[in-house]
């Protein structure tokens, strides 16, 4: 038996972060919670039983050898899209938010994207294992990859989640140029991925009024401009140390929906720059973690899986801190770990233990 | 290109390294939010987050010369609910409907509107002394007291014009209301609190009550008495001559104080909603311009004494008619007056006469000096809707024009401007702008914020000049066309005025605005007084100025002379008599003291042909009106009061 190797920081890291992120929830939705289900805890309690959830998940799948999941990463991948397809079939997809994203009974559900984001992930890392050379051929490799990309992506489009769509394309070009795709090839995709991106914006015009709210919110500050305006309040209230905690104001129903994408400016309202930049740091230090870990593994599967997790933590971390600092148009991505969410935080928790196995591999290795 | 780890590896240090750099420009923005823009986000925070209640100040009242209110503010306290901020709406309005006696049903249905604030209606407005303490005791979360005020009217529909009106939320809407606004409305105060986005405040968050700074009052220049007298006046000329309008103005010309002003129409402030706007809007004494008439030839007088253009004695030959550039414009009085001097010119008001002096003045100097006078530009009174009046151009003035000038047609003017133009001559050449407003005063220190003085525009004739045609003009009372104003012992002086009124681009034959512009005493005059009549209807009698306004001047200047204790002078032009036009004269008899019956029997015993009116009771004659020793008229009534004592 070998002793159990854990990458110790990753871990105080990440459940440091799911600690604030439930602190936070609780601060941020006890208003909500309280007009809506008359139950100041109820956002929280439910957050930390995902949590918890979550962490139990981590460290069974910390213990697992991670190769197991390139055997069944083709199943895994072909389920997502079966659970994509069920979700927009009104009656069994709930809608929440204006997207029909939901599989689930009741106030528990599945999220079907998050689903897929991952194992998208898993599905490709193992893709890029078995056939190490061709994805630098386009016909064999990179637009066979965008083909099965493009299809999640257009299930998720039609939820609609564009956020979600954007994080997932993101990543998989980002995992696309790391598997060795060809640079011209690259440039091309991210020629046609802003492309695409405009169109849909230009299609819906819900989304072209938040990229005109987003270049001037003060133009438009009791509509299109709101999310915006009282995300920066917030952000500008919090000034150095913060309001204290629970003392946000911005929280009793100015912000919409603060414990899930706006939940940033609430931890910068309530605990200021200080706490803001704490947090930041903290991911940074996960990323630099989980990179260290694509780099150290000793196969081609451990070191693009590893880096594909990470990537997708630092995507939304960089979107959501984007929005909430008016640096982006307000896009709908939760903050991982600490973000309201149970298939976001439970799944996001998987990927932590993930790198952890592929890190206790290397060094067995 | 071979696929290798190293390659791979290599790519993943970009991609970190390029995420260090974004997450670096993440935290240069939060950093530069919270720091160096957290002054801007605290306030929108702090713009956005609370809620500030309005709490209306009380009003300024409007007080005349003597310290008196003429137009009052009255308050008292009023319950308003914040009801966010009750958090047992059941309890709450229990307990106010027991100290208000009022229903429960109705204020538990007030306490739970959906509003940023509601009044207790009807219970809470307007509450006692007693309710006020019992309320401010109970302490309720979400209970506030504060001072409503309305505006309360001593002297009913009296001067309405001139003070204007108030709007719903006690704003100034016309008049002198809209004009001191900024004066009379306070500073709002508020109670503020912090609240999430639909108006509930945020538990554990304080509110703050800032207590509103009640209005200046504002002190008029407006005498209350003489302006009884001047709503007498109107009210007779009214009710004799059912005319459309009637303005009146009463100034005091050695320091530009308006003691009266007052027009006919007039409404019921309280109840102005009801009225033309009209009648609130429009101030008649400043905004309405008419040809002035034969007033006007008190300036052309003036002019031509100043510019040494004739001496009152030289003489003037009336034909009856005079010839301007092919016209032949006519006297007022057929046939002419014949040989005269000057002076008689003017007791005449001769127009011919008044033709010759303004071709010797000459157009330039004349009109320099009608400027000089104040016409065709505002007088700077401080009230709203003041008109400039019309005067030829210079370059337009032809002979015909210059003629009618000089005798008052073709110039457009206010009542206000003649009277500032003939305060000028009765205070010895000084042109003063008028004075409605003398100070502020704060309500609750009865400290004087501000006081404002007299303000002398420019001198336009000097002191000689004008004692001259002040003397020429107690001679048109004493002997002339003004002789229905003259009043024993007074010394008016003044001027009549007929302008006919072009309607459909003729001079109308019906229409006529009659004037009469006096002051006294007229060696040293105390009171300038004006009156125009806009369209009298007397009964089988020809319209003049002298027969329907000479004799309201006459009124006022006397009865306001007595109540300011001018004596009466036995040294002014004695009356012409005029048999058949002016009344018998009979000496009024001393009757204060007497016992009332012995008062009348004496009364009828003497001969005199006079009447008698009591006021009061009791068996003693306390005073009597007119005093003793003063003329009156045949026929006229003495007033007895009547009092228990000698």
């Amino acid at each position: 038996m070998h002793k159990l190797h854990v990458d110790l920081s990753l871990v105080v890291v990440a459940l440091l972060l799911v600690v604030i992120g439930v602190t936070m929830v609780h601060s941020a939705s006890t208003v909500l919670s309280g007009i809506r289900f008359h139950d100041n805890f109820f956002y929280v309690k439910k957050q930390l039983l995902f949590a918890s959830l979550g962490t139990f998940l981590m460290f069974v799948l910390a213990r697992l050898d991670y190769r197991k999941l390139q055997r069944v990463a083709g199943l895994l991948f072909l389920l997502s899209l079966v659970f994509l397809v069920l979700v927009l079939v009104p009656h069994i997809g709930q809608v929440r938010g204006g997207s029909r994203a939901w599989l689930g009974i009741g106030a528990f559900g599945l999220q079907p994207s998050e689903l897929a984001k991952f194992s998208l992930i898993v599905y490709l890392s193992a893709w890029f294992a078995r056939y190490p050379m061709r994805v630098q051929s386009l016909i064999k490799g990179f637009l066979p990859l965008l083909l099965i990309t493009g299809v999640t992506l257009m299930l998720i489009i039609l939820e609609p989640d564009l956020g979600q769509s954007a994080v997932i394309g993101m990543t998989i070009m980002v995992m696309l140029y790391f598997a060795g795709a060809r640079l011209r090839h690259m440039g091309s995709l991210v020629m046609i991925g802003l492309a695409a991106f405009v169109g849909l914006i230009l299609m819906a015009p819900y989304r072209l009024s938040r990229v005109v709210a987003f270049l001037n919110p003060w133009q438009y500050p009791d509509t299109i401009g709101y999310h915006i305006i009282m995300s920066l309040i917030a952000l500008g209230r919090g000034g150095l140390l913060g309001v204290g905690l629970f003392h946000s104001t911005q929280k009793f129903s100015y912000l919409p929906e603060p414990q899930t994408d706006f939940i940033f400016a609430i931890i910068t309202e309530e605990l200021g720059m200080v706490g803001a930049v704490f947090v930041l740091v903290l991911f940074l230090f996960l990323l630099y973690r989980g990179m260290l870990i694509a780099m150290r593994s000793t196969d081609r599967f451990g070191m693009l899986l590893a880096a594909g997790l990470t990537t997708v933590i630092a995507v939304q971390v960089i979107i959501n801190v984007g929005v909430v600092t008016s640096l982006m148009p307000v896009t709908g991505i939760t903050l991982p770990f600490i973000s309201y969410g149970g298939s976001s935080l439970t799944l996001m928790l998987c990927a932590v233990g993930v790198l952890l196995s592929i890190a206790r591999q290397s060094r067995i290795g | 290109m071979k696929v290798t780890d190293s390659l791979i590896k290599r790519r993943f240090l970009f991609v970190l390294l390029g995420t260090c750099g974004v997450f670096g420009l993440l935290i240069g923005r939060v950093v530069h939010i919270t720091t160096i823009e957290t002054k801007f986000y605290r306030q929108k925070a702090e713009q956005t987050i609370t809620r500030s209640i309005p709490v209306y100040a009380l009003r300024g009242q409007f007080l005349d010369a003597s310290g008196e209110p003429l137009v009052k503010t009255v308050s008292a306290s009023t319950v308003i609910a914040v009801p966010s901020q009750i958090r047992d709406p059941k309890s709450t309005a229990e307990k106010l409907a027991k100290v208000l006696h009022g229903s429960l049903q109705r204020i538990y249905r007030l306490l739970k509107k959906k509003t940023l604030m509601v009044y207790l209606r009807p219970y809470g407005r307007r509450i006692d002394e007693q309710k006020t303490r019992a309320i401010r005791k109970l302490r309720l979360p979400g209970i506030y007291l504060t001072e409503e005020s309305t505006r309360s009217y001593p002297l009913g529909s009296m001067s309405a014009s001139v003070f204007g009106v108030t709007g719903g939320e006690g704003q100034g809407l016309s008049g002198l209301e809209l004009y001191y606004n900024h004066v009379l409305e306070g500073k709002k105060g508020a109670i503020r609190y912090v609240s999430d986005a639909s108006g509930r405040e945020i538990p554990s968050t304080n509110d703050t009550y800032q207590k509103p700074q009640p209005g200046y009052d504002v002190q008029l220049s407006l005498s209350t008495p003489i302006s009884e007298f001047v709503a007498r006046e109107i009210d007779q000329v009214v009710a004799k001559y059912h005319p459309d309008h009637v303005t009146m103005i009463v100034e005091q010309p050695s320091t530009g104080k308006i003691l009266a002003m007052d027009n006919y129409p007039s409404f019921n402030p309280e109840q102005w909603r009801q009225v033309s706007p009209a009648l609130y809007n429009r101030n008649l004494a400043v905004w309405q311009t008419f040809e002035p008439g034969s007033t006007f030839k008190i300036v052309t007088l003036a002019t031509a004494i100043q510019e040494h253009q004739v001496t009152l004695t030289q003489r003037f030959y009336d034909p009856g008619y005079y010839e301007v550039a092919g016209h032949r414009i006519r006297c007022w009085k057929a046939g002419g007056h014949g040989s005269q001097t000057f002076l008689q010119v003017v007791e005449n008001s001769c127009n011919p006469g008044f033709i010759t002096l303004g071709e010797r003045i000459g157009k330039n100097a004349l009109f320099s000096s009608i400027k000089n006078f104040g016409f065709g530009k505002k007088t700077g009174i401080t009230l709203p809707g003041e008109s400039k009046g019309i005067l030829f151009p210079l370059s337009r003035v032809g002979p015909l024009e210059l003629a009618t000038t000089a005798f008052g047609q073709g110039v457009s003017v206010t009542p206000i401007q003649q009277v500032m133009a003939v305060g000028a001559i009765a205070n010895g050449g000084l042109l003063m702008k008028p004075l409605l407003v003398e100070k502020y005063i704060n309500p609750e220190t009865k400290e004087v914020v501000q006081a404002f003085s007299p303000h002398v525009v420019r001198r336009v004739v000097s002191e000689a000049t004008a004692a001259q045609v002040r003397d020429a003009l107690e001679h048109v009372v004493a002997q002339g066309t003004g002789a229905n104003a003259f009043q024993e012992g007074y010394r008016i002086a003044g001027k009549t005025g007929t302008a006919q009124v072009v309607e459909n681009g003729h001079y109308s034959r019906q229409h006529y605005i009659v004037s009469f512009i006096g002051m006294a005493p007229a060696n040293h005059p105390d009171l300038v007084a004006y009156v125009a009549i806009d369209y009298p209807r007397p009964k089988n009698s020809p319209v003049f100025g002298g027969t329907i306004a000479a004799p309201v001047i006459g009124h006022v200047l006397a009865d306001s002379l007595q109540i300011m204790h001018v004596a009466p002078s036995t040294t002014g032009i004695p009356k012409r008599f005029r048999l058949g036009i002016d009344p018998s004269m009979t000496q009024v008899l001393n009757l204060s003291g007497m016992k009332y019956q012995d008062a009348v029997r004496q009364m009828m015993n003497s001969g005199l042909i006079l009447r008698v009116s009591v006021s009061g009771h009791g068996d003693y004659v306390v005073s009597q009106r007119p005093v003793a020793g003063e003329f009156v008229p045949q026929g006229s009534t003495i007033r007895l009061y009547l009092g228990q004592e000698q």
